[in-house]
């Protein structure tokens, strides 16, 4: 898992086009992949682009069990 | 006694080919359905399935065809068309053995369906367990952009498809037609009240139709072999082959594709499952998949068919076959269904949210055997009102072996209880 950076994910966003309602949840499951959690900025960013509440996208990833809302403990430094 | 055998229809190409290679699909005979429904158009197309007399595979059996005409008489653009490859139920793992095995065929089929209903945009939306699946689908679409089978004016004709593939992000109840479509909506995963059914306000509030993988698998298959020689298939009212998933205390658990009434329940465990794991009797089994009716011993000569099923008094849901050998007591098998759909409960009506809850509450004294007599009444009390009052599926559903337990193995509730004096 990489560390957030904005560039990063910028790049992310860039990559997949445009940021839309119709795409919005597979972008928040791909930065989910790249980082392991989703940044606050994120979701205040990606409510920006969609036009969305920033609370309405945050009660809704807190509600899927496999979006993380802070960074996680990769497998690599539990064995350290 | 005939001996049980597989009929490999929809399975007939899994493990044939490398799944990227379209080459190597075209040549076991793929791509025939998609030619020829592109040749008849999307109105005869609807009539070839409706003739089938296709149901979807996906749990409720819905028929294929109807839902189909309902969403391509909305004259309103755009339309959604969504692959339900959140296969979540307890017991069921078919949908992964097309995926992974011949995943052009579904592919085939969903740009068949989007076609007939005239969707432009079509999501498959893939379980979030099955990583390398989704993996092997992103491939997958890059693959037939360029063998422009996805994209602008596929094959040369005048009509686009889009396909995005989405990864499921843990909740169970996505796998439910509306909490899915809420789901792609980035909201929660909720179910919602009917009608209005998604075919006329799904997605987005556009006309969606979902359509379960393997009821898409069917299509191609359809529309290669016209409908009359696919009704020939299985039984009246219930045609053509259906991908049993046998898991539990089985020797040889697995996906076998049976024809529809090709056997009884029986055949299916002893024969191609190779009879239970310590050789005991089979005590009970679920036909349909985690949240489907438990059935005793004397229901085992069933044939394999939806009606008789239901008449045996279960269900064949998702065909997900659940295997319970002599010794297992019903109280633990129900703690580990509730635990599971107790964990799994939407919360969004209060039948399902407080009725799961308390249902667990109560099988878990009982299995520490701390539980009163009234315990029972009231456990089959809470179960009936989920079955009546709640909103999905699940709701309706997940009581269903709570309370065939209660019929059919008093005796194991009897003796927990019998163990506290009050």
């Amino acid at each position: 898992m990489k560390q957030f950076k904005m560039q990063t994910y910028q790049n992310l966003i860039k990559r997949s086009g445009v940021v839309t309602r119709e795409n919005l949840f597979n972008l928040l499951g791909k930065v989910q992949d790249e980082f392991g959690y989703v940044p606050r900025e994120v979701v205040r960013d990606l409510a920006l682009k969609t036009g969305l509440a920033e609370a309405r996208i945050y009660g809704a990833l807190t509600s899927y069990s496999d979006f993380k809302m802070i960074p996680q403990l990769d497998d690599q430094d539990e064995r350290e | 006694m005939t001996k049980m055998k597989e009929n490999k229809i929809l399975t007939r190409r899994v493990g044939k080919y490398q799944p990227l290679d379209i080459e190597a699909y075209k040549a076991l005979g793929g791509l025939q359905g998609l030619k020829r429904a592109l040749d008849i158009g999307p109105e005869s197309i609807i009539e070839e399935i409706k003739k089938s007399g296709l149901i979807g595979r996906g749990g409720a059996g819905f028929p294929t065809g109807l839902k189909w005409a309902s969403a391509a008489k909305v004259q309103q653009q755009p339309k959604y068309f969504i692959c339900n490859a959140d296969e979540g139920e307890l017991g069921t793992f078919k949908d992964k053995v097309l995926l992974d095995g011949d995943p052009w065929s579904v592919l085939e089929g969903i740009i068949i369906a989007a076609y007939a209903i005239g969707a432009e945009q079509t999501y498959i939306y893939i379980k979030g367990e099955y990583e390398k699946t989704a993996e092997l689908w992103e491939s997958l679409v890059s693959e037939a952009k360029k063998a422009a089978l996805l994209g602008e004016r596929i094959l040369g004709s005048s009509f686009s498809i889009h396909l995005q593939v989405v990864r499921g992000r843990g909740p169970y109840i996505a796998g439910e037609e509306f909490a899915l479509i809420s789901s792609l909506e980035a909201r929660r995963a909720m179910s919602k009240l009917k009608p209005p059914y998604p075919t006329e306000e799904g997605l987005f509030g556009k006309p969606t139709v979902v359509n379960n993988v393997e009821t898409i698998a069917n299509i191609p298959v359809i529309l290669t072999e016209a409908a009359e020689k696919y009704r020939k298939l299985g039984v009246e009212g219930d045609p053509g082959t259906r991908l049993f998933s046998l898991s539990g205390d089985v020797k040889k658990p697995g996906v076998y594709e049976l024809e529809m009434g090709s056997g009884t329940l029986e055949e299916l465990i002893n024969e191609l499952g190779q009879g239970t794991k310590n050789g005991q009797p089979i005590k009970a089994v679920q036909p349909g998949g985690g949240t489907s009716a438990l059935l005793g011993r004397d229901s085992l000569g069933c044939k394999l068919t939806s009606r008789a099923i239901r008449e045996a008094g279960s269900g064949i849901g998702t065909a997900g076959v659940i295997v319970y050998q002599q010794g297992r007591s019903a109280v633990d098998i129900l703690k580990g269904l509730l635990k599971f759909y107790g964990a799994e409960s939407c919360g969004r009506c209060a039948p399902c949210r407080i009725g799961v809850t308390k249902m667990k509450e109560i099988v878990d004294t009982l299995s520490r055997g701390e539980a009163a007599a009234d315990n029972l009444a009231q456990l089959r009390q809470i179960g009936k009102a989920c079955v009546v009052a709640s909103t999905c599926g699940m709701g309706q559903a997940f009581p269903l072996p709570v309370l065939s337990a209660l019929e059919l193995f008093p005796k194991d509730f009897e003796t927990v209880i019998q163990k506290n004096p009050q």
